[in-house]
This record gives C-alpha cells, structure tokens and sequence, in this order.
C-alpha cells in the first residue's frame, strides 16, 4: 500500500497499464511535458513515455474522440483527455452516435477500448463545473464511471484501461488534489458496475456520487449523533449502475436520499429512484428525497455556487424529511 | 505508377459492376445510389493492401466492400435487414459495412464521423509503424462540417498516413456546392492545413486510381495526409424517389456526355485493351450476377427476433470473450 492523491492514483493506475501495455497510449490538449495536462492531469507521463504515446492534439475534441475511437477499434488502448467535462458536447457525435452502437449493431465485429478523461465539478479554479453527465448517461453503450476517492479512482481506472467499451472517467477538480489516501501499490482493477457501500446503517440509505460521498459522510456524522444510522453506497459506476447493492440497502432500510452534482432533471440517478419505486414501492412505505443541483446554469460568484449545490445542511433537511415519516 | 493492362480490365469489371450495383439498388426503396460517381469509389478502393482499413462514403459503400471480399448477396441482404445481413439485420447495409473486411461503415446517419474515426485508423497505423494507410472518401457537403476540419489538421498535425478523397458530385441532398463552399475546389481547402490539395477528374477511374496511389505512396512513406477533390456528378436521386428536380437539365446532359463507364470503355477500345463485344459481355456478366444477388437477397428470411439481444449491450471483457 502507499498514500496518493486522486490525481496521483489516476496517474499511477495509467502508468501501471501503460507498462503492461504497449497499445495504451494518450491523446489530448497539453498533455505534453510543458503542461503535463490541466491541474496535473497527466504528470511524469510525457516523461516517461515521450511523445510516441503521450501525444499532444490542437484544439479538436471532435477529431480527438473521432480518433480515439478509430485507433481503439484497429487494436489500441486509446486515452483521450477531454480536458474537462464541459467540452463532451463536441464529442456526442463520434461518441454516442457512433461508439456507443459498434458494439451492439456490427453484431460483436467491433468493440470500442476507448477511456475519455474529463474534469468536472465545482473545484477550486470555479470554471468547467459542468459534467453532462445525463447527456452522457442516457445513451445506451457508453459506460460512465465516477471516482469519489483516490483508491476507487486508481482501481476504476485500471479496468476503464482493461475495458473493451467506450468509458468516460470522470476526475472531480473539488477532490483532485485532496488528502492521500491508502490504495494498492500494485494495479488492481475494481469491476465497473460494481458500487461500494462507504458506510453501514440501518436507518436510511444515502446514495451519493463523486464529492457528494464525502459531504453525506459528513452528514452521516452528525445524523449519528442525533441517533439515525445512516447506509452510504456509492456506485462508482453511473452506468452500469449496480441496482442490486441499491435495492439490497433500501430493501433493509426502506428510506432513500440520493445526493448528486447533477441537474436535478435528468440526473442519470432519478432513473436509479424510479427501479427503486418499481422494485419495492409495492411492499408499504418507501420515502425518498432527492438533492441536487438546482435546475438552472451553473452560477458563478462563490455565493451562489454554494447555493445552488447539495450541502451539509441540504443532505441532513432530506434525511429529517424522510425520517419522519414512520415504517 | 501507369496502370497496365491486366489493371485496366480490372477497373472496367469493377466499375461496370459498380454501375449495374447502383443502377439495380436504386429500384429498391430508400436506396442512396450513386449513379455516376462510380469512377471515385473504384478509383479510391482498388488495389488497397489487404492489412489497409478504409472507410468509404455511404454513396458507393456496397461497391468499396465488394472490393475488399465482401459477398454481393449478403451485402444487399444487409441493405435489405434481412436474416443474411452482415449483423442480423442490427445496421442498415446500405450505409454501415462489414468490418472484418477492413472497411468502417456509418454506425449513425451523422456525417463526418467515418472521416474522424478514419483518421484514428490512421492514427493506429502510425502507432504500430507497419507501413500500412488508410483511405477515406466523404461528400463535398461533408467537408462544411466542422469535423472535416478538426481531422485534416490533427492529421496534419500528427502526420498521419491518410488519404482523403472528396467524392464531389456538386450537391448535398438539393444545396449545390457552388452555394456551400466558397472556395469553389474542396481541394483548395488543404492550404488551411499545410497538406497536398490535389483536384482530379472524377468520371476517369485511371485518373482516381493514380492520384490515390500516388497519395498512398506518400502516406505509407510517412509523409502524411493528401486531400483529393475528385469531381463527379450524381445521375441518380439523393435516395430512391428523389427525382433531381433541383439539376438543371443542360448541366446533366454535360455530365452524361462524360458519363465514367463510356470514358473507360472508349480508352479500352481504342488502345485496343478490349473489343466492344468483350466489355458487352463483361457487362452482361454483371448485371446477371447483381440481378442474381438481388433475387437471392429478396428472397432472404426477414430478420429474425433472436438478434434482437436486448442484453448484448457491451463487449465482454477479454477473460470473457476467451471463456466463451
């Protein structure tokens, strides 16, 4: 074991596959040893591995997907770097009109390795929030993969390499270069599709998603001392999302919150809320609250950023609500 | 490189069977042929290597995958969705082709992307240094989209061995070109880029065949991407029932009068490769052998519900597909 940062276990997870594997290779916008990509993104790998496979693009992120996906389905390994999240909308046509469907309509002739990268999140540089991650989430063939911590983070980006599908990895800036944290110091890949439950309980069951699974523990904290156990399960994987760990706690606690940094409309987890409603709605009382971003452009000025998302006390108000209401 | 005579015969077959392709195919319902253009298909994809990729344009897509190996029946079983198709039906055949013969197809109807996905191909190439090039062909209208732009100058950028043919047949759907693109040669646009722009008449499949292999060469050399602009004009309607109501009737007639299979045969006959009485019986071939592949396909079963795989979502990963 040895303690790394988010950034550095993404790094260190494509480090890994990049020795084991001469078909992984990079593409993206200052990626290169000058820049070393945005807020680190890439650090030592231009280095390491010079410009052969850590290969800096002009601003081109259709081109960039386009290729990505051309060099994935002729044998590579291909990581793109989208910079941040907010750039996907130039990516939608190579990738969810083309990629996402190889697969299923060659009828097994193609299959698409591809891991796009991309930034998200309220973080310290207060630009590029936008993750679009419903826009991403609803077509059908794309995997999407959300890290809230730096083992996760290593381990989910072990497999997104190993993965035979386009996967789009989502690094969020509020938590990039946060505390290090113990993970393996050997590549070890955590299954995509498979969620995490971050803490037992019996009460309720929170599920929250990349930043949001810290700020529900903090909840949980204080909820705990009010006397309510609180069950966090974090997906991992928006898509493939794990419904049985879901339905398994819910089932157990019969009271659901669900904390995102998605729009509130189209969140691919309302999806989530409503196999929930379908699965056990029918066997007595089941509260659910949601909390996520208010359902407008995302704010600017430091104030109304905080405003506009999930916090401390949004997350603990959804626990009270559907607590009060008796099993 | 002069093309010989064994070669000369070669692109005659073809091409007439392209044409026969196109002018059958166009009787069928939602068929986008091609009538016209055929030289800039044979000329682009003949005598690619058999390790090269392409990714044709949908307007001639079935005649670029015959080429590579692909059988005539099942592909227009695929443009059909019958039970034959390539995928079961999954992806219409008219647009979308077989991969397993190295040719990418439209997995969606957005222009643009097989050029993108092309120039990673290519980007492919490259990265396993095998000597290997990939050949793409769009419409001009494609080249307006901002993804033509974005993959010329990567391929630029990283010197890529690609080659892009403009098969420019002067309209996108009803918009002529000379509207849409200002520069008046697509071939114009690679000053934008720092590569080879290079204009070649369409309706010569000698022609065609030599500026893509000149282009090829010069890929393979890894010395990076060439955009051709091969003229042409299309006879046919953008889909069946689209009756060309928008094409002048004297502009028409100027193309018919160049009409690519007349040109290729007035060549063979008067360089004495063929007699009149051969290539009529190479054409007769043909159009037996495509009315046959039509007949067969029609009366293929329909697609069947079992690839209707509602659970064949995602590839297996690679310890899974082994264990299958």
């Amino acid at each position: 074991m040895t303690q790394m940062t988010f950034q550095e276990a993404v790094v260190a997870a494509i480090v890994e596959e990049m020795d084991r594997d001469p078909t992984v290779f990079n593409m993206g916008q200052d990626i290169g040893p000058i820049y070393m990509g945005a807020m680190h993104s890439a650090k030592g790998l231009s280095e390491k591995y010079g410009a052969d496979r850590i290969i800096d693009t002009p601003i081109s992120e259709t081109a960039m997907t386009g290729a990505g996906i051309g060099a994935a389905i002729c044998g590579m390994r291909p990581i793109v770097q989208i910079m941040f999240a907010e750039f996907l909308g130039m990516t939608i046509t190579p990738l969810a009109c083309e990629a996402s469907a190889m697969w299923y309509k060659s009828d097994g002739q193609i299959s698409v390795p591809l891991v796009i990268r991309v930034l998200c999140g309220a973080g310290p540089h207060r630009g590029h929030a936008e993750d679009y991650i419903g826009i991403v989430s609803s077509v059908p063939g794309i995997k999407v993969v959300m890290p809230s911590c730096p083992a996760d983070a290593k381990g989910l980006m072990t497999a997104a390499i190993r993965d035979n599908n386009p996967v789009i990895f989502f690094e969020h800036m509020g938590i990039y270069h946060g505390p290090r944290q113990e993970v393996p110091g050997e590549a070890v890949a955590i299954p995509l599709g498979k969620a995490d439950v971050k803490r037992e309980g019996a009460d309720v069951t929170i599920v929250a998603t990349g930043m949001m699974v810290q700020r529900a523990q903090r909840a949980a904290d204080k909820l705990a001392a009010e006397g309510t156990s609180v069950e966090i399960i974090d997906p991992r994987t928006i898509v493939p999302l794990d419904i049985e760990t879901v339905l398994a706690s819910v089932r157990k606690t019969r009271r659901l919150v669900v904390v995102t940094e998605s729009w509130r409309t189209g969140d691919p987890l309302s999806d989530m809320v409503s196999r929930v409603a379908e699965e056990l709605g029918a066997e007595g009382p089941l509260p659910i609250a949601r909390v996520a971003l208010q359902d407008t452009a995302r704010p600017f000025a430091l104030p109304l950023t905080r405003a506009s998302m999930p916090d401390l006390k949004d997350i603990i108000d959804a626990v009270h609500k559907v607590t009060k209401v008796q099993k | 490189m002069k093309p010989d005579e064994n070669l000369k015969v070669a692109l005659y077959q073809n091409l007439v069977k392209a044409r026969e392709l196109e002018e059958q195919m166009t009787k069928l319902a939602g068929f986008h042929a091609g009538v016209g253009e055929e030289a800039v298909v044979v000329g682009a994809f003949f005598g690619l290597k058999d390790g090269e990729y392409c990714a044709p344009h949908y307007r001639g897509a079935l005649t670029a995958a015959h080429m590579r190996g692909a059988d005539l029946h099942r592909l227009i079983a695929s443009v059909m969705g019958k039970a034959t198709s390539y995928t079961r039906g999954r992806v219409r055949g008219d647009i979308c082709l077989p991969f397993q013969f190295r040719t990418l197809g439209m997995f969606s109807g957005v222009l643009g992307n097989p050029m993108n996905i092309a120039t990673g191909m290519a980007l492919a190439s490259k990265q396993r240094g095998d000597g290997t090039a990939v050949v793409t062909s769009f419409g001009e209208g494609t080249s307006n989209i901002g993804g033509f732009h974005e993959a010329l100058n990567l391929a630029a950028c990283l010197s890529l061995p690609i080659v892009y043919v403009c098969q420019n047949n002067g309209y996108a759907m009803s918009t002529r070109s000379d509207y849409s693109i200002k520069t008046g040669s697509v071939a114009d646009r690679a000053v934008g880029y720092g590569i080879p722009g290079i204009e070649v008449d369409g309706n010569d499949v000698i022609a065609v065949f030599e500026a893509v292999q000149t282009a090829l060469e010069r890929a393979r050399a890894g010395q990076g991407p060439t955009l051709i602009d091969a003229r042409t004009y299309r006879l046919s309607g953008h889909y069946t029932g689209d009756n060309n109501h928008y094409q002048p009737s004297e502009e028409r007639e100027a193309w018919i009068a160049r009409d690519p299979v007349a040109r290729l045969r007035a060549d063979l006959a008067a360089s004495g490769i063929m007699d009149e009485a051969r290539m009529d019986e190479i054409r007769s071939a043909a159009h037996a052998e495509v009315a046959a592949a039509i007949a067969a396909a029609q009366a293929d079963p329909e697609a069947d519900l079992s690839a209707l795989g509602p659970d064949d979502l995602y590839c297996p990963d690679d310890a899974e597909r082994a264990s299958a």
